[in-house]
């Protein structure tokens, strides 16, 4: 009987436990979630999407699509760089000879550059394109930052995607006679690319959501941007209003930091319910689906 | 093969081309030009006349992996259109020594060789070899069903996309007939886009066996096809392989020895890294020359 007893106490708080972890986990999104829609939408106008910046208040169009574009960069950048380096890891990287992966030194680089402070990377880019390059602040610069950011993140997501394909699958192509790289394409990739794909909107998410880097590559402008991609003179994102209308004397300034905060996160749901859709989508022939 | 001279054959007047010694269809009109030939008629019937009749052989085949032997000097053929068996305890190299067949160990680290296997008389291994070519010709059936995240149709053609056999809606013709080949047609020609994995486990099986066959290999080896199968599904697949091997020569590693004698024409029993013992089936199960396979075949070991 005590030994039922000690089980059914465990199973109590272990229950307990994991419930108030989740509550941790939560709460607090929930809360910001929530301050932020209490707070934007009482003076929420929707000229705000179309209408660019003043000095005095106006609209967030320069922002939200200096945030959009930079996506579109980080995602063309470091979607290839990353991807290519985690098919690398997962595919191609010469195992050693005692058995072990291969592919130490390049996964090893990734780890470090994944632990660098974003701030320090921002810093990096512009001793070396703001300046060095006299690229001035302006897009590209910000893109290869934040690329450099992500592209750990998604080598290492595309890499365990790709190590998470059953060797069941690569041995059957393999015995039908497809070559590496056809198997790799319409049988490994085919079953990898959920994993792949929600690794690089996750990315995007964060790159959405930098700002430290940013400070320092792009600065901060008004005007709409203009199509150029060096030697601009500053570039707007949503980041950069949330962190510094808030506390500006201007009421309207402050009610714009809000709109764009609470644009940046319906931009980072959109990203993540598409990953879902996409997801769902890919895995109509998965195992694990039987229904 | 003997080739006659073709005086010979003129001078003594035996019977037009039935005697002795076989022609080489060489398409030159022969000195008997009066008289019907018969080799092309008798090549026609059976195409497989003038190869060899062993279509895989090995030759003093050694297999490591690393510094550790698994199997020595094996000789062995396998001939054109039977069912061989491979029996023997696990870790005995049955595994090892099919995959070396269609060059699946060949990436394997620490994997080695000595020896040779050929395919219909040349080596698996010779220079200029196109392993995907010898893939093709030498396909592979595994013990766990593995069929591919795509559809069902898809599954069977996948193999004949790579090596564009057929394209098109030739890819319907071909999935059709071979769902058909292997009995499971009827079971799925109403859902040839649902996913293959909502099949029972000997759907998915004979599934992967129709992918197998679509490319149109000439050997089949298979591993353990049948041991995650329920007792009615192997059974299936079991009737299914006698039906295949006139066309095909089958390689077959199996745990069940009632499988083995029901299906095989021939047995190869694995013990310890060698080849004990390989003869007929009869004679392997019911006149082991070797006692060691007495005492397997009669369940004293393994
Ligand atoms: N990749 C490998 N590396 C090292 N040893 C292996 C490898 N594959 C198999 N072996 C060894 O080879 C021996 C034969 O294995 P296997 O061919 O799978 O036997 P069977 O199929 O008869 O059960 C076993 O001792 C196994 O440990
Ligand atoms: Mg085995």
């Amino acid at each position: 009987m005590p030994r039922k007893r000690r089980r059914v106490v465990f199973t109590v708080l272990f229950r307990g436990g994991t419930f108030a972890a989740l509550a941790l986990v939560l709460a607090p999104a929930a809360w910001l979630l929530a301050s932020v829609i209490a707070k934007a939408v009482p003076h929420w106008r929707w000229n705000v999407l179309w209408t660019a910046l003043t000095p005095t208040g106006g609209g967030l169009l320069g922002p939200i699509l200096g945030t959009l574009i930079l996506m579109a960069g980080v995602l063309v950048v470091a979607g290839t760089v990353g991807v290519l380096a985690g098919l690398h890891l997962a595919e191609m990287a010469t195992p050693r000879r005692s058995g072990a992966d291969g592919g130490t030194v390049l996964r090893m680089a990734s780890d470090v550059l994944s632990g660098f402070p974003s701030i320090v990377l921002g810093y990096v880019g512009y001793v070396a394109l703001v300046v060095g390059l006299h690229w001035n602040y302006s897009l590209l610069p910000a893109v290869l930052i934040l690329s450099l950011m992500v592209v750990p993140y998604i080598a290492k997501s595309t890499e365990t995607a790709l190590r998470q394909v059953p060797t069941a699958y690569r041995e059957g192509a393999e015995a039908l006679g497809m070559a590496t790289g056809y198997s790799l394409r319409k049988v490994v990739l085919r079953t990898a690319s959920p994993g792949i794909v929600t690794g690089l909107l996750i990315a995007l998410a964060i790159a959405g959501g930098e700002t430290a880097p940013l400070l320092f590559t792009a600065e901060f402008s008004r005007t709409v941007w203009t199509g150029a991609f060096v030697h601009a003179h500053g570039f707007g994102y949503l980041t950069y209003v949330v962190y510094t209308f808030w506390d500006t004397p201007s009421k309207s300034a402050n009610y714009l930091s809000y709109d764009a905060a609470l644009i940046l996160i319906v931009m980072v749901l959109v990203l993540l319910v598409v990953a879902r859709l996409i997801v769902a989508r890919s895995q109509r022939y998965s195992e694990g689906r039987t229904r | 093969m003997a080739t006659e001279p073709p005086v010979a054959g003129a001078a003594s007047g035996a019977a037009p081309g039935l005697s002795g010694g076989k022609h080489v269809a060489t398409g030159t009109p022969s000195p008997a030009a009066g008289i019907p030939r018969v080799d092309p008629v008798l090549d026609a019937l059976d195409p497989d006349r003038g190869r060899p009749a062993n279509v895989v052989e090995t030759h003093g085949l050694t297999l490591r992996f690393l510094d550790k032997t698994i199997l020595s000097s094996i000789d062995m053929g396998f001939e054109r259109g039977t069912i061989t068996a491979l029996i023997g305890p696990t870790g005995s190299g049955k595994s090892t020594f099919l995959r070396t067949l269609n060059r699946m160990n060949d990436k394997v680290t620490g994997f080695r060789y000595e020896g040779s296997v050929t395919l219909e008389g040349r080596s698996i291994w010779a220079p200029g070899t196109d392993l995907l070519e010898l893939r093709r010709r030498v396909g592979m059936l595994f013990q766990r069903p593995n069929p591919f995240p795509m559809s069902i149709r898809d599954n069977v053609v996948a193999g004949v996309r790579a090596h564009r056999i057929a394209k098109g809606r030739q890819l319907d013709v071909v999935a059709e007939q071979r769902l058909r080949e292997v009995g499971l047609w009827d079971a799925v020609q109403d859902r040839l886009n649902d996913s293959p994995f909502r099949l029972s486990g000997g759907q998915q099986q004979l599934l992967c066996l129709a992918r197998a066959l679509a490319v149109g290999p000439d050997v089949l080896l298979l591993d353990e096809p049948t041991s995650s199968l329920d007792p009615i599904s192997t059974e299936y697949v079991e009737a299914l392989l006698a039906q295949l091997a006139p066309a095909l020569t089958l390689i077959v590693v199996t745990h069940n020895l009632a499988q083995a004698r029901r299906v095989s024409h021939r047995t190869m029993f694995f013990y310890d890294g060698r080849l004990v013992e390989h003869g007929p089936t009869d004679q392997v199960f019911e006149h082991p020359r070797d006692p060691q396979t007495e005492r397997y075949v009669t369940g004293r070991i393994g």
